[in-house]
């Protein structure tokens, strides 16, 4: 592991630590009140929910049509995370719908989107491990669904009717609450990173291993 | 002095008129009936600190399950690293 990491992961412990003071410190909103308080981790979760889609998509394009073993491994490590982040905002957005709107879940844009979303990014999990040989290849051309479907969750608030709050809500955020949520986008950008990056050289330390394993039998 | 009172006092009830015609805010409707707390809307009913302690408890335990995850997948696969890396060497000693 690089020497930064460790640094790097105790400066992100104190951030999580100290993120629920500065959320419990964001004024209440003026409808929903407390339990709006969950969209301080609810829409970073969600941003890197997307943001691995897009690394993800990417690195399989790369390898796709460069064929870098690289590539392919940061693609397998970006899809779990995908998956991991995917099911925070899944689970946290109807908690807070429950009160906020009345129901577990509305089946609108932005919602069935981010579950096919996720649902794309568990399928590519469960072809690299159940494919078979060439499995790699078939996930890397489901990411690029997984991508292409970010932009769409991402503008469907917008363009279709919706109750989902629209991404107009962010910019407009008073000054206490514009802090809490982007100190918490900052604690979940940089645990993104960290585990981005071990999660990378899990996939590296297997590769090894398969190269060792084949200098043995030659 | 009796001038000037008398002065105050015929402005203040010309004046009464106009204060009259401004906008009193309105009082809060008498209350008529009771309504219980389970004929409320669903989201109305709902206390907010167990959901959104639930949501953070969630958020915590997946986190610290992954890392953990992650960590014992990545001892698992270090340990058999470990353990070629010597067997390749005692072979290539022997």
């Amino acid at each position: 592991m690089p020497k930064w990491f460790m640094p790097l992961a105790g400066v992100n412990a104190v951030m999580f630590a100290a993120a629920p003071f500065l959320i419990a410190r964001a004024d209440y909103e003026s409808t929903m009140g407390l339990v709006q308080k969950i969209f301080y981790f609810h829409m970073p979760s969600a941003s890197m929910f997307l943001l691995s889609a897009v690394v993800c998509g990417i690195a399989s394009a790369r390898f796709l049509f460069g064929g870098s073993p690289r590539q392919d491994r940061l693609a397998y490590a970006a899809a779990e995370l995908a998956v991991l982040f995917g099911a925070i905002t899944l689970v946290t957005g109807p908690l807070w719908a429950r009160k906020a709107w009345g129901v577990w879940w509305a089946w609108d844009v932005r919602l069935t989107s981010s579950l096919m979303g996720w649902m794309v990014a568990w399928a590519y999990l469960l072809v690299r491990k159940y494919g078979g040989p060439g499995s790699d290849k078939l996930a890397a051309g489901l990411a690029l669904f997984g991508m292409a479907n970010v932009p769409f969750v991402y503008i469907s608030v917008n363009y279709w009717r919706t109750i989902h709050p629209k991404t107009s809500v962010v910019p407009t955020l008073p000054a206490d609450m514009g802090t809490a949520l982007w100190f918490s986008f900052a604690c979940f950008l940089l645990l993104f990173t960290l585990l981005l990056r071990v999660r990378v050289h899990l996939e590296e330390q297997r590769a090894k291993l398969d190269t060792l394993y084949l200098s043995l039998d030659e | 002095m009796r001038t000037s009172l008398t002065y105050f006092l015929l402005l203040l009830v010309a004046c009464a008129p106009l204060m009259a015609q401004q906008p009193q805010p309105a009082p809060p409707a008498a209350t008529d009936e009771f309504v219980p707390i389970s004929q409320l809307p669903a989201q109305d009913q709902l206390p907010a600190a167990p959901l959104l302690v639930t949501a953070y408890a969630f958020v915590w335990v997946a986190l610290f399950g992954y890392l953990l995850s992650v960590g014992r997948r990545l001892t698992k696969v270090q340990r058999e690293v470990d353990r070629l890396e010597s067997d390749i060497a005692r072979g290539t000693r022997t």
